[in-house]
């Protein structure tokens, strides 16, 4: 469990943070949103504690992260994949960290065997590639066998392989019981791993919500019909009820009637129909949409920040 | 700081009292980095092969020196000739053992790990310091034997037990481990290797002119220069001339050397303490 209170971070006249607040609880891959600087890794590294909020405050399992002893047991993180001193072996970079939290020597061997660096544990991480960087950093966050995993971009720069093996580990970790949290400004990415989301821009909250709630309350759902008769078909549609807008392309674009509704109403009045699709907006579409208008929002008035 | 701590002195000496763990991970730190053995190894080399060149160097043209050269010899001081490099590699090796944990953002994985970080600071501290003394009194004594044996050849060798000889042998061991923690402090308060270097060698030597064009006013600012101190607690005999106004009695020098060593780690303990 993590909770993050009404938390603000400032930096000088820039509020990286404003007035957060959310709970993510176990047994789920959470997803953390925003678009690059909304604020997502200020968050992560104030619950870890590298960052003093200016205001508000982050709780793990219900204390704050500086006063837990042996934090690694509790909370296992990735921020950084780079962030390694690239002259020591991967089997040191682990043990350094290992003995901090008096875990047994045999955790590191565990780790790197989970994340498949065993046969170059001894090498020297300056000649690693991204994804064993990434692996790296992964076998860190589990050194500990934490109950809380909190993940900073960790797809960033993967390949396909790499992308797929992550995504498995996050959900195998959250159907543990774990809490998982993570970040990603790629959409798509989380809309294949994340159960819940939490979208946030310039610091403030967007949406706090299940992910299949997020993609159906989005208004980009609607029924896309092609007919060489659009005008007339608008017409007839919009007596039924629906709001009809003229695609550019000479589509219509229909929401408020299901797909069989807008059928029944061009069989029984002659219309001939080339196309009828139902469109559902895409995760990716739907944050776009919600992100913008936060960004728009803001921009006409600087005074009052965020939906919530 | 603890908050539970009713006794403010009891909680920030607590906050800083590093567990055998932390302990441990500095020493696998500093050990696993090529970087460490590179500069030690650095030092050794050079402060030696100088020492041994100087000192062989008298010996053989000792027949030919004017008896001005000769009244000048410094046997001890032809023997640490190489030293000046060794301070170099030791500072070097103590802004490296805080600013690459910065530059590489390694940083962030120890505080997360151990996020009382005074007990991470105090824990290096106390690692590069007892490694630095430790090698450091390797290095001068080693340069000392060394370089006293190449003078016996003509009977110009200095002993530990003549007056004043392990005091400037021990204090040179000394000096080392300061300049240590020295660049150490500087490295935690500017995060940055080259930077944190800079402002060493800057410290160490560059300094000078600075003392020399305040010199008509007070000799004071030249005399608590790192320089002038080096110069004062090695010397077996005093100065003479105008160089001598600039070299400080041996208390100031000393009680200065421990400012400087106070000063910079509580700079660094501060700066610490800020967002990592």
């Amino acid at each position: 469990m993590i909770e993050v209170h009404e938390l603000t971070k400032r930096y000088g006249p820039v509020k990286a943070v404003d007035r957060l607040s959310f709970a993510i609880r176990p047994g789920q891959v959470t997803g953390f949103l925003g678009p690059n600087g909304a604020g997502k890794s200020t968050t992560m590294r104030t619950i870890l504690g590298l960052d003093t909020p200016t205001s508000g405050r982050t709780l793990v399992n219900g204390v704050a992260y500086r006063t837990i002893d042996k934090p690694l047991r509790v909370v296992g993180s990735l921020l950084d994949a780079g962030a390694v001193h690239g002259g020591r072996s991967a089997r040191s970079h682990l043990e350094c960290l290992a003995v901090t939290n008096d875990l047994p020597r045999s955790r590191v061997g565990k780790v790197l065997e989970q994340t498949g660096l065993s046969g170059v544990a001894r090498k020297r991480v300056r000649g690693f590639s991204l994804g064993m960087r990434q692996r790296l950093g992964i076998a860190v966050a589990l050194l500990g066998d934490p109950p809380i995993l909190m993940f900073d971009e960790p797809v960033n720069g993967l390949d396909p392989e790499g992308i797929v093996w992550i995504r498995n580990l996050m959900k195998s970790l959250a159907a543990e019981g774990r809490t998982v949290f993570v970040s990603s400004h790629l959409m798509s990415e989380m809309a294949l791993t994340a159960d819940h989301l939490i979208v946030i821009g310039r610091g403030a909250l967007i949406a706090d919500t299940g992910m299949a709630d997020f993609i159906q309350s989005s208004s980009l759902n609607d029924v896309l019909v092609r007919t060489p008769q659009s005008r007339y078909l608008a017409d007839l549609l919009t007596a039924k009820g629906a709001q009809v807008i003229a695609a550019p392309d000479g589509g219509l674009a229909v929401t408020g009637l299901t797909t069989e509704a807008i059928s029944q109403v061009a069989a029984a009045n002659g219309v001939e129909v080339y196309e009828l699709a139902r469109r559902q907006a895409s995760l990716e579409e739907a944050y776009m949409k919600l992100t913008d208008t936060s960004v728009q929002y803001r921009a006409t008035d600087p005074g009052k920040r965020g939906r919530r | 700081m603890t908050a539970q701590s009713s006794l403010p002195q009891r909680g920030v000496l607590r906050s800083f009292l590093p567990g055998r763990g932390v302990l441990r991970s500095e020493w696998i730190k500093l050990r696993s980095v090529r970087s460490t053995y590179l500069s030690v190894l650095f030092a050794t080399l050079v402060a030696v092969v100088l020492g041994v060149l100087a000192t062989s160097s008298d010996a053989s043209n000792w027949a030919t020196m004017t008896a001005q050269d000769k009244a000048q010899f410094d046997p001890l001081g032809d023997s640490f000739i190489g030293l000046i490099f060794g301070e170099l590699a030791f500072g070097v090796l103590g802004v490296l053992a805080i600013s690459t944990e910065y530059r590489t953002g390694m940083i962030r994985a120890t505080f997360s790990a151990v996020p009382q970080r005074g007990r991470v600071y105090a824990a290096k501290a106390l690692v590069v310091g007892v490694v630095s003394l430790v090698l450091g009194m390797l290095l001068v004594f080693g340069s000392f034997f060394l370089g006293q044996a190449m003078l016996s050849s003509k009977h110009l060798e200095v002993h530990l037990g003549d007056p004043g000889v392990l005091r400037v042998v021990l204090s040179a061991g000394l000096y080392l481990f300061v300049v240590t923690m020295i660049g150490f402090g500087l490295g935690a308060i500017l995060r940055h290797s080259a930077g944190a270097i800079a402002a060493l060698v800057a410290m160490l030597w560059l300094a000078y002119p600075i003392g020399r064009v305040l010199d008509h006013l007070s000799y004071l600012p030249s005399r608590i220069l790192l320089f002038n101190i080096a110069d004062a607690i090695t010397r077996t005999h005093a100065a003479t001339g105008k160089p001598a106004l600039r070299i400080p009695s041996l208390e100031l020098a000393y009680s200065s050397l421990a400012l400087y060593l106070v000063v910079f780690l509580a700079l660094g303990a501060w700066r610490i303490s800020r967002d990592a």
